[in-house]
């Protein structure tokens, strides 16, 4: 039989984040501090070590050394990050806008997709976004029909991590702790290169409220 | 006990449960329409101090008080008000006692037991009011404020939460036990009253308060930060809007990568089952039990490992490989007639170096025959080679198809 640390030590190498949503024992595990320590000295082994973000919502492995073949990998990586970006964040607010919640997305939100369906059915501009959206490379959807659209979505979401579906049965969808990170690279992003991204939106937002 | 008060309490409760509808219907819209009710029925509530008309020519409302004993007795959340007037509260009691006092000196025993027993319900009477403000404020923040629908009402909604919550504790500084406990003297009552009851709900209040207060500002912290993520996410297709050709730098390049963008690649796969463990057989039986066809194909070139995620709706790409399919059967039937020779269909396969399953391409090349209108298929001789079949008596095993013309 497996032990918690094995099981821990294996999420880690097979690339997963390990939150609180998506897997609570391992979550748990890696609270304590004496724990952290045994994960990293099995992770040194192979050249990794365990990082987190979102103040420590979510853990992942890290490289310890960087060596040229590991920063290409991480190169390729970030690629796709910084491609799946702007998706991502429209599919974000379109979810956010549909459900009305203006709650943005975080972890342990539940996502109903048949409510999100009936209220994108019913507004034509959500539909258009939704079409818009889906057409990415990220998700590369051909379908015309909203219905496939939207599970193609759902379900490459749940492959990238950013989702877990619960019960297979259920077209309820949990957001994982992914998410957060991905608001922490955005953020990165923001300050990194000066974009002020938050004033950006208030000014836009101060002009049509002028007009 | 005064007989008329008690007959003239009892018709008001009367009164309230025999108008209940009428009550609750005021209650929910704030007033009520006259001419739904008779107008002997709407002066007697207002005679009773039930209803009252704020202004003329207004709609008939509920009086303040027996709103809030509504609102008290049903918990109902759009209660927000919190009675903070403890100053006057602590005035009033001082003064019933001092009465309380003078009247045991001279001994008026009857008139003091009337001023402890107004003494009594002051005191638990305000008790009761700060319990009552803390778990409205407890009440509040427990469903986040869940009453009103933007982040930016929840943020004004906590604020004042907050404010009110400081003008509570504002208010429990003007408890000064030393001059209490000095007012009830040595007179036991007075002590168990004035000192130990309002003692206990002074402490347990003011330590509910700072929890609450803690929370409110955690809280207010967590709607900041859901506004900040949304005005993030809007600023980000704006900025995407104005320079589509922007990509941030690639940060793995610099000499420190950055702690977010180090994430190591997966090395884990999972692991295979062990077909010599006995304890594994029932799970390999399980999946052995799953393979319901084993295509021998040639088609190398697809690794499935690299292959973009399966996409449910490519039914187009599968027609496009049918017709593709079907061409070259076309394609093959006019080479025969172009050629003029018999030529076997697995000879024709091998020399144009069809990729198909060779099996699925004979499939076609007889379906394809098949599929001819009758005047087209007298042109063919079709003739199939094979051997019946070693083992299965009946059985035709077709290798290969020659076709010529007739």
């Amino acid at each position: 039989m497996i032990n918690q640390l094995g099981s821990v030590v294996e999420l880690l190498l097979s690339g997963q984040f390990i939150c609180q949503t998506t897997n609570e024992d391992a979550y748990r595990y890696l609270q304590s501090g004496e724990n952290r320590q045994l994960v990293e000295q099995q992770l040194s082994i192979l050249n990794r070590r365990l990082a987190s973000a979102a103040d420590e919502q979510v853990f992942f492995s890290a490289y310890d050394d960087i060596g040229e073949s590991e920063r290409e990998q991480l190169g390729k990586q970030f690629e796709d990050v910084s491609n799946h970006l702007l998706p991502l964040i429209e599919w974000m607010l379109l979810v956010q806008e549909a459900l009305n919640k203006d709650l943005s997305l975080s972890q342990g939100m539940n996502l109903r997709l048949n409510e999100l369906q009936t209220v994108i059915e019913d507004t034509p501009a959500y539909a258009e976004q939704l079409n818009k959206i889906s057409r990415y490379a990220m998700f590369g959807s051909k379908a015309n029909e909203l219905d496939a659209q939207l599970k193609l979505i759902f379900k490459r979401l749940v492959e990238l991590g950013y989702l877990i579906r619960p019960n297979q049965d259920k077209q309820i969808y949990t957001v994982t702790g992914k998410i957060d990170y991905l608001f922490d690279v955005i953020k990165f992003i923001d300050e990194t290169e000066q974009l002020s991204l938050a004033q950006q939106a208030e000014d836009a937002m101060a002009q049509t409220n002028l007009i | 006990m005064n007989n008329n008060l008690k007959k003239a309490g009892t018709s008001l409760l009367n009164a309230l449960s025999n108008h209940s509808e009428l009550v609750m219907q005021a209650y929910f819209s704030g007033s009520i329409e006259e001419t739904d009710y008779s107008p002997k029925v709407v002066k007697n509530l207002i005679d009773l101090k039930i209803m009252w008309r704020p202004e003329n020519e207004r709609g008939l409302r509920l009086r303040p008080a027996l709103r809030t004993l509504l609102e008290e007795g049903l918990q109902d959340e759009s209660n927000r008000q919190i009675d903070a007037n403890i100053g006057s509260s602590l005035g009033s009691l001082s003064t019933l006692a001092e009465h309380y006092k003078d009247a045991l000196n001279q001994g008026r025993y009857r008139e003091a037991d009337a001023h402890l027993s107004d003494l009594t319900e002051r005191v638990y009477s305000l008790t009761d009011m700060l319990a009552t403000n803390v778990r409205l404020i407890w009440q509040r923040i427990s469903n986040e404020f869940g009453y009103v629908s933007t982040v930016d009402a929840k943020i004004r909604e906590n604020e004042l939460a907050q404010s009110q919550v400081s003008e509570l504790l504002n208010q429990l500084a003007l408890f000064q036990f030393d001059q209490l406990s000095q007012l009830a003297g040595s007179h036991r009552e007075l002590r168990t009253l004035l000192v130990v009851t309002l003692q206990s709900s002074f402490a347990h209040c003011t330590q509910e308060l700072s929890l609450a207060q803690s929370k409110l500002i955690d809280l207010l912290g967590r709607f900041r930060e859901f506004k900040g993520r949304t005005r993030l996410l809007k600023g980000f297709v704006l900025h995407m809007e104005q320079k589509p050709d922007f990509t941030p730098q690639n940060y793995t390049k610099l000499t420190k990568v950055p702690e977010l963008f180090n994430v190591s690649h997966n090395i884990v796969k999972p692991a295979s089952i062990d077909v010599n463990q006995v304890d594994q057989e029932h799970e390999m039986l399980s999946l052995v039990q799953k393979i319901k066809l084993i295509n021998r194909n040639r088609q190398n070139s697809r690794s499935m490992t690299d292959s973009s995620p399966i996409v449910l709706q490519d039914s187009a790409a599968i027609a496009l490989e049918e017709s593709r399919l079907k061409q070259a059967v076309e394609q093959f039937f006019c080479d025969v007639i172009d050629g003029g020779q018999n030529v076997t269909a697995l000879s024709y396969y091998a020399d144009k170096e069809l990729d198909f399953d060779p099996e699925v391409w004979l499939y076609q090349v007889i379906g394809g025959y098949h599929g001819l209108p009758d005047e087209d298929k007298a042109f063919f001789a079709v003739e199939t080679l094979g051997e019946p079949d070693k083992q299965f008596s009946g059985n035709f095993v077709i290798t290969d198809i020659e076709l010529g013309l007739r």
